[in-house]
């Protein structure tokens, strides 16, 4: 029985941000969870909470080195905060593109070489608006060897409602302008990649 | 909503000057242009002199970029009425087809301009950019090849060709327009890091050697270019945890690695300052030091 996947806002939020702050690149990021303290029996009935996303890299996606240094530095960041890297998420370059290709596979695979559950999600840039009034992702679950797309509704957010109405928000005040992802730090190593500064805003709003 | 001029205090002096340094570092932020140009536009456009023509193309492009046709059609309405007959305005003209996804009337257009001038490579070039919008990576990269056969010298399409190329995972060839660019910018730091990086995913120890030895040079072009840094660490370390290499290749490359998480350290130092993330980075620098004293071992 797979566990269902589950987004907070501020993981929500920020891969729109992302998203919006390159409309004319790929983008790529993680999403993190929060470490089970031990597998409970009816384990399967607890969705796994995305709580926080790390934007990764603007452009091109498909070489290894920074990928490897950012999988690296955030992982030991994640043991820091008792976090887990459970996902990844891509946007492709052309807006119709919406399918996952040989790189969110490759890192999909990866993480989920760490974290069984791990779930790979592609952003549909077609259904994008200001207004965000659906969920524009699809989920993709690592079954034996293969990526299968589950449906994505309002089910797989902890509060739709919320996500829905920040995120518009931070999109119209155009947040996406301080958003900070790996390759802006690996720029200047001022910039923070935790986006303390949007977390903020979206509490904030909450 | 309040002007540009209103929220940032500066004047349409400052305003002109900003889109001149964007337009010279060729930068991308369309949005921002959009707002800054669109006033300029429209509130001292009588004290620009001859700069608003240039304004009117740099404003006209970001407004596409930014799906502001009302904003695009304006510019290009004042270029074709100062300029007429002229290729760059047609050229401009296709680009507005190419937003509007309108992609076989803009190819049309550009066959226009190439028809009474074979040699526009602006008009050539866009035609590939449309094979790129549609998803045609094979196409676009037998056209751009053929193009930089006639046209070897220019440095935007070789590197286009290579990002291309990456993103088909055809490391060879990708490695090979780096080439051709690292020949003729010699100095350029980018070129050097991105040879690297691209040699890296290659894989083989004889291309993590290369690597290593293109991010030392990067650094040495530009001593503050992370990416080279992290590089010259990370293909550092795998070669010396490589089986296949002697002792003396693998004491020389724990040496490199070693060095550069010392530097990696203290560039996060210098940056930090104890913020909460920046700890965080440090520490994880500091256990790739100590997973390096492992494979020493």
């Amino acid at each position: 029985m797979r566990m269902s996947i589950k987004l907070t806002t501020q993981a929500y939020c920020k891969m729109l941000l992302h998203a919006a702050k390159y409309p004319h690149c790929a983008v790529n990021g993680l999403l993190v969870a929060e470490k089970q303290k031990e597998k409970k029996k009816d384990s399967h009935s607890t969705p796994i909470l995305c709580v926080d996303c790390i934007p990764l890299f603007h452009g091109t996606l498909a070489l290894a080195p920074m990928l490897e240094v950012a999988l690296t530095l955030i992982d030991t960041w994640c043991k820091e905060n008792k976090y887990v890297i459970a996902g990844y998420y891509q946007a492709n370059e052309r807006t119709k593109d919406f399918r996952p290709n040989q790189v969110a596979e490759k890192v999909g695979a990866r993480i989920a070489e760490n974290f069984s559950e791990a779930a790979m999600i592609m952003v549909d840039s077609t259904r994008f608006t200001m207004g965000c009034y659906e969920p524009i992702l699809a989920i993709y679950d690592h079954h034996e060897n293969k990526w299968k797309c589950r449906d994505c509704n309002a089910d797989c957010f902890e509060d739709w409602c919320e996500a829905q109405k920040i995120t518009s928000a931070l999109l119209e005040g155009r947040s996406y302008e301080s958003l900070i992802d790996f390759d802006n730090h690996l720029d200047d190593l001022r910039n923070d990649w935790t986006n303390p500064e949007i977390n903020k805003s979206v509490l904030h709003l909450c | 909503m309040a002007s540009v001029s209103e929220m940032y205090d500066v004047t349409w002096e400052e305003m002109r000057d900003k889109l001149r340094k964007w337009r010279e570092d060729n930068h991308r932020n369309s949005e921002q242009i959009v707002d800054v140009g669109e006033e300029l536009i429209n509130e001292h456009a009588s004290k620009l002199g001859d700069d608003i023509w240039i304004i009117y193309e740099q404003v006209m492009i970001a407004a596409l970029d930014c799906s502001r046709d009302d904003l695009a059609w304006t510019c290009l309405q004042e270029l074709k009425r100062q300029f007429p007959g002229s290729q760059r305005v047609k050229r401009l003209a296709g680009m507005r087809l190419e937003a509007l996804e309108k992609y076989e009337d803009a190819s049309k257009q550009y066959d226009s301009i190439l028809q009474d001038d074979p040699t526009n490579t602006a008009a050539r070039k866009r035609k590939i950019s449309i094979l790129k919008a549609q998803g045609k990576s094979a196409e676009a990269i037998r056209e751009l090849n053929e193009y930089l056969e006639q046209f070897v010298g220019d440095q935007e399409a070789w590197h286009e060709l290579s990002e291309l190329y990456i993103n088909e995972h055809d490391y060879g060839k990708a490695a090979f327009c780096l080439e051709e660019l690292m020949m003729t910018n010699p100095h350029n730091h980018l070129y050097c890091e991105q040879y690297a990086e691209v040699k890296y995913t290659q894989g083989g120890l004889e291309n993590l050697e290369l690597s290593r030895k293109y991010f030392a040079q990067a650094l040495k072009l530009n001593n503050r270019n992370m990416r080279a840094l992290f590089g010259l660490y990370m293909s550092a370390s795998h070669i010396a945890a490589c089986p296949k290499v002697n002792a003396t290749v693998k004491k020389a490359n724990v040496k490199y690695a070693a060095w550069a998480t010392n530097q990696i350290n203290r560039a996060y130092q210098l940056a930090g300052r104890g913020t909460k993330e920046n700890k965080c980075s440090v520490k994880a620098v500091e256990e790739m030091l100590e997973s390096m004293q492992i494979t020493m071992s």
